[in-house]
């Protein structure tokens, strides 16, 4: 198994498991944004890099995706590699100037304030990362969303930037937002759910017991099919909201427990 | 020329056979006119020409066989349409149409020459009357286009004749894959492409890398602006390339080929086809080629047009159907590349060397050219120089030379400025530094690069901010957008090029434009990014004060740069004519007869109308 060095620090690691695998294993911090377990890193936002020891040089590389496969020597606290993460928030600032989350970020890394002006807007406060488009069409299995354009053109958005009809409204893409650009609205009385900015909707299942509002029909039924629970029993438990759910659960039991008294 | 029986070659000896019929049908006698159809010569009419020629031929009552052919691109754009006459190698240049009857009626059937038409040397004046006398073409040295302008692109049978796939029959018939591999290594050949890798290493990695099937690709996304050497050699000798991939392919063990061509060169992408369609027919594409144990076919693939597309991980994914977008190299292409496999990508000129490299040895190629680069190179050799067009040099040869004795220097009697090399991303060379070799090292170390051979030459008038915004303004637009630093960096350099040139620039926006540089080279994830600040750095490096007079005494000195000169009217030059007066749209200028007019700079809007209208250039940019 390869070793990793990072400032000095020593961590073994599986081979192919990257550096910033290594990192978060050895507990040293390198920032991320783009990155996201539950997909491949596609290392788009640049702000992971790290200095890699290349003998008689040393390399800018993305720590995210860079795959270990023999002993190596990294320098994640090095004067180029922070000046290359700052340096790339700074950018990152300049285009989403009001995201907090962003800020927050920014700030844990030192940097208060950008030197660039706003000049690129073609999504209001969206820093291009692609985990929103990544995890719709791997995890969700739906590409409702895409990039369009290119260079500062591009963009997130649903096909011809209209409404989606394969958007099942699971908000997904939403929880994944490193920077909160992307939120569910709920509307309450057309009983809808809205993906923003892409201003897909879907219709909620309401409960039947308490009028709350539910997930969107498309989201159980993508639930029912992948889960295996597929059943006219479980089903039919789903026409109520989690809470009232629990309630004639909890119903059942007792009255199961009174009749064998 | 006819005779192939369409008849699959089975053997290399039936190719050699071939071969031998086709010259041997060849009469002693034949006159030949070669028609330029490359893209120079063919943007100002020589298909035309060709057809006129045809039907002279066909017309011509006479004994002697003659042929019309329309063939690959001579070199010499500037005087195009260029005809060639066989035998004596009789070079017509600007050809026109009325001029064919001429030509063929004097020179062809009376072996006379039509003066008018003969290249005049530019110094002494002197009519010139074959090829090898002219300057532009001494100082070359053909190699990758050593039968363009000479073998006609849709007929298989023309580039049989001059030899063609006798280094594949070599290959097939006495090399190892590890032997075909050694020779490309002892010729020393690297990537034409750009990056200047050794081809022989990329080769034999794919070869040893472990998964199958491996792919060949042809990269023929040739985008730099003003560049055509790649499209001038798919137009003009295709079968060259699909060699080279055959024998490329045949060392590394691959099965499947791709040519991925940009969409727009549609003539490419029709000689390209219709090349391989001949192959296929010969088997020289196909199952057991020529008797032997290795298959290979090839496709052709058009891009959509993105310069981003270039880039060997981008055009991967365009051919697999994805958005033509870059990957990390970190693992490279030859370990998993097109559809994850291994895969090995070379550029066109790369492609079309192989053959010579297999016919003539490595020894021969490594002969040409410097320590550390071989051969030749291809340049498209644009901008304000008096012979533009294609040229092919052995490597070491100073700029200076090709823009001087091949490029026939400035035109107009203005003095040099810079010549940018590398295309997009390269940088542009000073006059101080225009002795410099041109090989891959040596352009890099100037803060330029090779690239893929495109040369723009620029004179006293060039504004070098301006050379800078144009091509970051070229890069921003074809920036994929996938990368922070690229996409916001280029943004950003724009917004302060934008700024200088427009007389706002601010203190400190060089070492702005030299901070976002550095970020860019060092974060950015792909070539394309990482030397997407070239031209601005170059350009700083030797034109800072050039910068610092835009920005400090908002004076452009290349009087380029609207509103940072100013016109007036040359006291002594003016013949008080008052065609400024009554062009001024702003009626800024005053005068009356006999008197010298002058401009009125509070009213003058800096259009430029009077400086352009005055017939004794006494209106002056100051």
């Amino acid at each position: 198994m390869p070793t990793v060095t990072i400032d000095g620090c020593k961590v073994t690691v599986k081979k192919d498991e990257t550096i910033l695998d290594a990192a978060r294993k050895a507990g040293i911090w390198i920032p991320t944004l783009c990155y996201h377990p539950a997909v491949p890193s596609d290392a788009s936002c640049r702000l992971c890099m790290v200095e890699l020891d290349r003998g008689d040089w040393r390399q800018l590389v993305t720590s995210c995706n860079y795959p270990v496969r023999r002993d190596i020597v990294v320098y994640v606290s090095s004067e180029r590699a922070e000046a290359a993460r700052r340096g790339v928030m700074e950018l990152l600032l300049a285009r989403a100037p009001e995201s907090g989350e962003l800020k927050a970020l920014a700030e844990r890394m030192g940097v208060y304030e950008t030197r660039y002006p706003n000049v690129t807007e073609s999504q209001r406060n969206c820093i291009l990362c692609g985990l929103c488009v990544s995890v719709c069409e791997q995890i969700i299995g739906k590409a409702a969303i895409g990039f369009a354009g290119r260079g500062v053109d591009r963009a997130v958005a649903a096909p011809f930037r209209q409404p989606s009809e394969d958007c099942i409204g699971c908000g997904a893409c939403a929880a994944i937002c490193p920077v909160g650009t992307i939120k569910i609205r709920i509307h309450a009385d057309e009983q809808e759910v809205e993906i923003s900015p892409f201003k897909s909707r879907a219709k909620l299942l309401v409960c039947e017991q308490c009028g709350a509002l539910v997930a969107s029909k498309q989201v159980s039924e993508q639930a029912l099919t992948r889960s295996n629970l597929n059943s006219e029993e479980f089903r039919a438990s789903l026409r109520l909201c989690p809470k009232c759910r629990r309630l004639q659960t909890a119903g059942q039991l007792g009255a199961a427990t009174f009749y064998k008294k | 020329m006819t005779l192939l029986s369409n008849k699959r070659l089975s053997s290399i000896a039936e190719l050699d056979a071939q071969r031998k019929e086709l010259l041997s049908s060849r009469a002693p006698s034949t006159k030949s006119v070669y028609v330029c159809t490359g893209p120079g010569c063919a943007a100002k009419g020589s298909p035309k020409l060709y057809e006129l020629f045809r039907e002279a031929v066909s017309q011509a009552n006479v004994d002697v066989e003659i042929r019309a052919k329309a063939v690959g691109c001579h070199g010499l754009c500037e005087y195009g349409p260029i005809v060639i006459i066989e035998p004596g190698d009789i070079f017509y240049q600007r050809v026109e149409e009325p001029d064919v009857a001429e030509i063929f009626r004097e020179t062809v059937l009376g072996g006379r020459l039509v003066d008018r038409l003969l290249y005049e040397h530019p110094a002494t004046g002197e009519k010139l009357d074959t090829v090898d006398k002219i300057p532009f073409y001494q100082v070359q040295q053909r190699v990758a286009l050593a039968y363009n302008g000479l073998i006609d692109p849709t007929e298989i049978t023309d580039y049989i004749t001059e030899g063609g796939y006798s280094a594949l029959a070599k290959v097939l018939s006495s090399m190892t894959a590890e032997e075909v591999v050694s020779e490309v290594e002892a010729a020393g050949l690297r990537g034409r492409g750009g990056g200047g890798f050794p081809t022989a290493r990329k080769w034999r990695s794919c070869r040893e890398a472990e998964g199958s099937p491996k792919y060949v690709i042809c990269n023929g996304d040739e985008g730099d602006p003003g560049a055509f050497m790649d499209r001038a050699i798919m137009e003009g000798n295709p079968h060259s390339v699909i060699e080279g991939m055959l024998i490329g392919a045949y060392a590394i063990g691959s099965s499947d080929g791709y040519i991925y061509v940009r969409n727009e060169y549609p003539l490419s992408v029709e000689r390209l086809k219709l090349a391989i369609e001949q192959a296929k027919e010969l088997g020289l594409i196909g199952e057991n080629i020529l008797g032997s144990s290795f298959s290979f076919d090839i496709r052709i693939n058009r891009g959509g047009g993105a310069f981003v597309c270039g880039e060997s991980t981008a055009l991967m994914a365009s051919l697999e159907g994805r958005p033509g977008e870059p990957r990390a190299k970190y693992v490279h292409t030859v370990e998993s590349g097109l559809w994850e496999k291994p895969t090995n990508l070379n550029n066109v000129e790369t492609w079309t060397n192989v053959p010579a490299i297999i016919n003539r040895g490595g020894e021969w190629f490594a002969g040409i050219g410097t320590e550390k680069s071989k051969g030749t190179k291809v340049f498209s050799l644009v901008g304000k120089v008096v012979n533009t067009g294609l040229v092919e040099v052995p490597m070491g040869i100073t700029l200076r030379q090709i823009i001087d004795e091949i490029g026939g220097g400035i035109p107009d009697g203005k003095r040099f400025k810079a010549v940018q090399t590398g295309g997009p991303s390269g940088g542009c060379i000073p006059a101080e530094h225009l002795d410099a070799r041109v090989d891959f090292d040596e352009l890099t170390k100037l803060g330029s690069m090779m690239g893929s051979g495109g040369m723009i030459v620029m004179d006293e008038d060039t504004c070098m901010v301006r050379v800078a915004k144009y091509f970051t303004d070229f890069l921003q637009k074809e920036s994929c957008g996938k990368c922070t630093p690229c996409r916001e960096g280029l943004a950003q350099m724009l917004y302060i090029l934008d700024r200088i040139t427009d007389g706002e620039g601010q203190v400190g926006d060089v070492e702005r434009l030299e901070g976002l540089a550095e970020l860019m080279e060092g974060t950015a994830l792909c070539a394309l990014g990482k030397t997407a600040a070239n031209p601005v750095i170059s350009t700083i490096r030797y034109f800072r004060d050039e910068y610092d007079a835009h920005i400090k005494e908002k004076h452009c000195p290349a009087k380029e740069c609207r509103g940072l000169f100013r016109y007036e009217i040359d006291a002594d030059a003016c013949k008080s004519c008052g065609i400024c007066l009554q062009n001024c749209p702003a009626e800024a200028i005053t005068g009356e007869k006999k008197v010298p007019y002058v401009i009125d700079q509070e009213k003058c809007t800096l259009c430029g109308t009077c400086w352009e209208k005055c017939p004794f250039a006494a209106v002056l940019k100051v």
